[in-house]
């Protein structure tokens, strides 16, 4: 036996040979090192997001964007002019306007009539020829604050308000919201309160197999069956072909299956006693359900609600379908508030639907086009984030009263 | 507590204790539970709404991927398969052409050997030195022809509209004339009668123009010519011509007095001089077509059609020929194709070369005899037939341009002069077209192209299934009064070709295969990239990671990278994956650039790596609950007798975690599959007909083929969306169905 061996050898030749001590195994090493890699990528993933979204967005807000004015050069230009006649039409351009003629910047220093004196080649630039009728393009510089308080997106003409994109997505959210709550929670106490299990082992793959459609085949839904849907119900005129509304609740009819889902999770985690407790005081099925269950398990829906609404929010295919195709650009007392701006029958582009088909086309990088989809982007991230920290909050706190 | 100090008291007061007594109890709790019953029923129509939105989802799908169609071909794919055989005809073997019938009744009589044929009436003429032969034992005569019996017979046609016959006396009397006599004249002329029930019919054309007459159906009135003046011109077939000369003469005789004008200048361009309104009749030798129809309507002339015979084709055989009385349909074929001697068509006849004399390619009758004899389509053509069609029916600069994407056969050029090619194929690799390098074409791809390019085939009006199904009379009415030239078919907008068929921007020829190898492909990219590390990073997570604070932040981040919008994974593959290591995802670091187009980034690869990220929380959350499901006795055994903890979990605790983290990887792959939206932004080609052949090809998918055909205004596209969504779905729950075998069978054996 080895142990004798090992005893003798031992006797033999004093404290040389064994060791009990654990061996470094290599190779073990190296998988937990591949483990400990596959775990952290995760991290990574979460830095590569917020990274590029910032560093992108960033780009954007200190980026000097060109604006199209529709003004033009009257006359032909040398490069060593410094005085150049332009057109009459198009935007009024003022002294100390940074301008671009194809790749050149100028600065101009002064004004008489339809005259402009510029500094040529400025910010490093080659002073060149240009032909006659060329268009000239203004500096603008894109700020975070005109950002969240202007109520256009138009990036080629340099106006980076959020507000149109951000009223599409909130329009579709609250629609869809109002969609999702009452059936999915409806739904959640019904399976979780009064289905027998038979009844409940049946209809759950059904809420399962809704869930598992992939969101682009809601678009089409969307645009196929809701939207003639709601032009028959409310007339043609009034309700437009791309519209909020109808995306709004494909998308409520979407969330639902995670909306009962989540809540039925949390009903079923209220712990049968309270249930007997008030039945044994005489409680009717629907004032146990309502008044002891829900009010038990809010913390849980108010979670189930608040990842809803991160989902809607996040939602794409079919608000890029059937929402609109074009930032709904409006000016507050303009604009007729219920007539237009709130309207849910008109078409309005969400930030997800401006994103899907802005990167449709053919979108080149360092673009104005480019830069602006981070930060909406961004804006998405963050509020996604947010929700889903407070949902987290939310599930916490239910799970801390009944385990 | 002044309250419960108060209560005895008032519960002894006997009367009015505060609290329901008899009825009151009843009526009271009647109130709550009916409250409850209403609830009860709220709470059950929300659910019986999620299904039925379920319901009214696949509906709309099924509505829109099924249905009634009406098609107009461009060209019809059965006379372009006819035109390959009456090529095969022309070019056998000792076969003599002509126009001129009495030129082939001359040769098949000079000719121990010969055989042809030709309209019936010249055998009439030359009935001495030609023998009739018996198709399937029928010899062409009224009776046969009538019944149907006898193949080769056609039916002879005039054409003109309502508005000619009532501004055109002369036109209209001699209409009426000839509606009138025809039938007692035909057989002068060396044709046959047409049936009393075709010939009503035309009389009941002629009576719709002339309402003013106040003939009901049926009722018929021949008009005196005598004294009628006016001009009238007749144009169109030679066949019909001996016809309608005959009845013209006979007209005059009665006592027309205009001056006509009847010319023989063959069906095709009768009926076109008529579209034109250079002609107030055509005569036709086979029915109008539907692209000639179309031409007529545009410039405002709506033919109308008059049979006004028959016409058996006879074929002959030299008089002393003694062996040949009757042939088969199929040694007919025979006969003019493929056989050399009359051995080979018979063993028991003489094995003397065949002498073949017919008519003309231009001539109408070789067209029909064709039609008649020979069974064609389109489908059952080899390539080089399929090519010849396509040569001969585009133009020279259409074809260049096809064959320089993509060669016809890897010999021969079809398109360009083999100087030309060499001389651009010599041009450095850039300027190169494709066709010098790329494979020829399949037989395949070369049908498609004559779909594409010759018959296109277009829908011009769709219906859904439900529509389909309700109002079949309906839809059949408005077709045939709406679209005449056009066919209803019943069609499944999901079948086999839909399946096979490569990408094309012509909704009724596209079909899906690109995008689903496309789809495939993606997902393998994503598999191999999200499963071991998604599995590994379980693993780390629950048999590794102690409970310290950079762990708790792992979980915590994979929780929360699960709840963020797939777009934004697509904008991180955007900017790392397509644009950061575009080196590498073009295949350019690796010197495989699959595509010179499209070395930038977007390739197959960096969209299955964004799908990849985008799964991979789920993934990691979903093998955590399945190793986290396996009982901890098992660790500890393995741990207690020695075994490392990457032996423990390799072959004790992974096994059993198995089949939960199969199922939950199969659920979050049928995500994958499901994405549109970050693959539109990671750069989805939106046409592609090539498929894929590697992770750096460019790429699109069954969703993003969705999107793009929901987002177009036309409703064919509409319907082929409605198709590969079924499709889609089908290879989700093939998917799903895997996921619950793999669950039941291994879940048994433990």
């Amino acid at each position: 036996m080895a142990i004798h061996t090992q005893a003798s050898t031992f006797a033999q030749t004093e404290i040389t040979a064994i060791s009990l001590q654990k061996k470094p195994r290599v190779g073990e090493i190296l998988i937990q090192g591949f483990l400990f890699f596959c775990g952290i990528l995760s991290i990574f993933t979460t830095v590569g997001i917020v990274y590029i979204l910032v560093t992108e967005s960033f780009t954007l807000f200190n980026s000097q964007q060109w604006a199209t004015t529709n003004k033009r050069i009257a006359v032909e230009v040398d490069p060593t002019m410094t005085e150049i006649e332009v057109g009459t039409s198009g935007a009024a351009l003022f002294v100390g306007d940074v301008i671009r003629l194809t790749n050149e910047v100028m600065i101009i220093t002064a004004m008489n009539d339809n005259i402009i004196v510029v500094e040529r080649g400025a910010q490093g630039t080659t002073p060149a020829a240009y032909a006659a009728g060329l268009q000239i393009a203004r500096a603008k510089d894109v700020n975070v604050i005109d950002t969240l308080t202007s109520t256009n997106w138009m990036p080629q003409l340099g106006q980076f308000g959020i507000w149109p994109l951000l009223y599409g997505t909130i329009a579709t959210s609250i629609i869809a919201m109002f969609v999702a709550l009452p059936v999915g929670l409806a739904t959640a106490i019904y399976l979780s309160e009064y289905a027998s299990e038979k009844v409940r082992s049946t209809l759950k793959p059904i809420l399962e197999i809704l869930a598992g459609i992939p969101t682009v085949v809601y678009g089409f839904f969307a645009l196929v069956f809701m939207t003639p849907l709601l032009r028959s119900v409310f007339g043609v005129e009034n309700v437009q072909i791309f519209n909020v509304m109808s995306a709004g609740i494909v998308v409520g009819i979407l969330i639902v299956p995670l909306m009962s889902s989540m809540s039925e999770d949390a009903l079923h985690a209220v712990p049968r006693a309270l249930r007997e407790a008030a039945f044994g005081l005489g409680a009717t099925k629907l004032e146990v359900s309502l008044k002891v269950v829900t009010p038990a398990a809010l913390s849980g829906i108010a979670a189930a609600f608040v990842v809803s609404i991160s989902r809607a929010i996040g939602e794409t295919m079919v608000v890029a379908i059937a929402a609109g195709s074009g930032p709904k650009n409006f000016t507050l007392g303009k604009d007729s508030l219920f007539g237009y701006v709130l309207n849910p029958f008109l078409s309005a582009e969400t930030m997800t639907g401006h994103i899907v088909r802005i990167s449709g086309g053919d979108l080149s990088y360092d673009s104005i086009d480019y830069n602006s989809l981070f930060a909406i982007g961004l804006m998405l991230f963050l509020m996604t984030l947010i929700l889903n920290i407070v949902a987290r909050y939310f599930v916490n706190k239910y799970r801390e009263v009944y385990e | 507590m002044g309250k419960l100090d108060n209560q005895p008291q008032r519960f002894f007061q006997d009367e009015d204790t505060g609290y329901p007594q008899g009825d009151a109890i009843k009526q009271q709790i009647d109130v709550r539970n009916r409250r409850g019953l209403w609830w009860r029923i709220f709470f059950m129509l929300a659910l019986l709404m999620a299904i039925a939105s379920l319901v009214a989802l696949l509906a709309t799908i099924v509505n829109d991927a099924f249905g009634y169609v009406v098609v107009i071909n461009r060209e019809d794919p059965e006379r372009l398969a006819l035109d390959v055989v009456a090529m095969q005809l022309l070019s056998a073997s000792n076969t003599l052409t002509s126009e001129d019938d009495n030129e082939l009744a001359d040769g098949v009589a000079a000719n121990p050997n010969g055989i042809g044929f030709f309209g019936n009436a010249y055998y009439q003429q030359n009935r001495d030195r030609l023998k009739l032969v018996a198709i399937d034992g029928d010899l062409p005569n009224e009776e046969t022809a009538l019944s149907g019996a006898y193949p080769l017979v056609r039916p002879l046609f005039l054409y003109t509209t309502a508005d000619i016959l009532s501004n055109n006396q002369a036109a209209n009397v001699f209409m009426n004339y000839l509606l009138t006599n025809v039938n007692a004249e035909i057989e002068q002329v060396g044709y046959l009668p047409t049936s009393q029930e075709d010939l009503t019919f035309s009389q009941r054309n002629w009576i719709r123009a002339n309402a003013n007459l106040g003939l009901q159906p049926g009722q018929w009135a021949a008009i005196n010519p005598s004294g009628i003046l006016g001009n009238f011109t007749i144009a169109g077939s030679s066949t019909v011509y001996p016809l309608t000369d005959h009845m013209l003469a006979a007209y005059q005789a009665a006592g027309y007095e205009g001056v006509y004008n009847n010319q023989s200048v063959g069906t095709t361009a009768g009926i076109a001089a008529f579209c034109d309104g250079k002609a107030d009749i055509a005569a036709a030798s086979r029915p109008i077509q539907s692209g000639e129809f179309e031409v007529c309507r545009k410039n405002g002339r709506f033919p109308q059609e008059f049979r006004v015979g028959t016409d058996a084709l006879a074929v002959v055989v030299n008089a002393q020929n003694d062996f040949v009385t009757n042939l088969t349909q199929e040694e007919l074929q025979q006969v003019f194709t493929i056989a050399q001697t009359w051995a080979d068509v018979n063993p028991a006849w003489p094995d003397e070369p065949i002498y073949r004399f017919i008519p003309g390619a231009d001539s109408g009758t070789l067209d029909f005899f064709t039609d008649a004899v020979y069974d064609a389509r389109l489908s059952d053509l080899s390539k080089e037939e399929l090519a010849r069609l396509l040569a001969t029916n585009i133009s020279v600069g259409r074809g260049r341009a096809l064959e320089r994407e993509q060669r016809f056969f890897e010999n021969a050029l079809l398109f360009e002069s083999p100087d030309l090619w060499n001389e651009v194929c010599a041009q450095p690799p850039a300027a190169r077209p494709t066709g010098c390098t790329a494979p020829v074409r399949s037989r395949d791809n070369i049908y498609d192209l004559l779909m594409t390019e010759v018959v296109k085939p277009d829908v011009v009006k769709t219906y859904t299934l439900l529509n389909s199904v309700l109002n079949r009379r309906a839809i059949q009415a408005e077709a045939a009064e709406s679209y005449p030239n056009g066919d209803l078919e019943f069609r499944a907008w999901v079948n086999r070709d839909f399946v096979t068929n490569a990408q094309s921007s012509t909704p009724e020829l596209a079909g899906v295969r690109t995008a689903i190898l496309g789809s495939l492909f993606v997902i393998a990219v994503t598999i191999i990239f999200s499963f071991p590390v998604g599995v590994g990073a379980a693993i780390y997570l629950e048999e590794y990671a102690a409970d310290n604070r950079l762990n708790r932040l792992l979980q915590t981040n994979i929780n929360n990278l699960a709840g963020v919008p797939s777009i934004i994974y697509g904008m991180l593959g955007l900017a790392i994956f397509v644009r950061a290591l575009e080196s590498f995802t073009s295949g350019a670091a690796f010197g495989e650039v699959t595509d010179p187009t499209t070395a930038n980034g977007r390739t197959i690869l960096s969209a299955g790596l964004t799908l990849g990220l985008l799964i991979l929380p789920l993934l990691i959350i979903n093998a955590q609950e399945a190793l986290r499901a396996v009982p901890n006795s098992l660790r500890q055994a393995g741990l207690a007798l020695g075994a490392t903890k990457w032996q423990t979990t390799w072959h004790h605790v992974l096994p059993v975690a198995l089949p939960g983290i199969l199922t939950g990887t199969i659920l979050a792959v049928s995500r994958a599959i499901g994405e549109t939206a970050p693959l539109v932004v990671v750069g989805a080609s939106t046409f592609i007909a090539l498929d894929p052949s590697g992770p750096f090809s460019k790429f699109t998918t069954l969703p993003i083929q969705i999107y793009q055909w929901t987002s177009r205004p036309q409703a064919e596209f509409r319907n082929i969306a409605a198709a590969a969504i079924l499709v889609l779905l089908v290879m989700l729950l093939a998917l799903n169905a895997t996921a619950v075998f793999l669950r039941n069978r291994y879940s048994v054996r433990m």
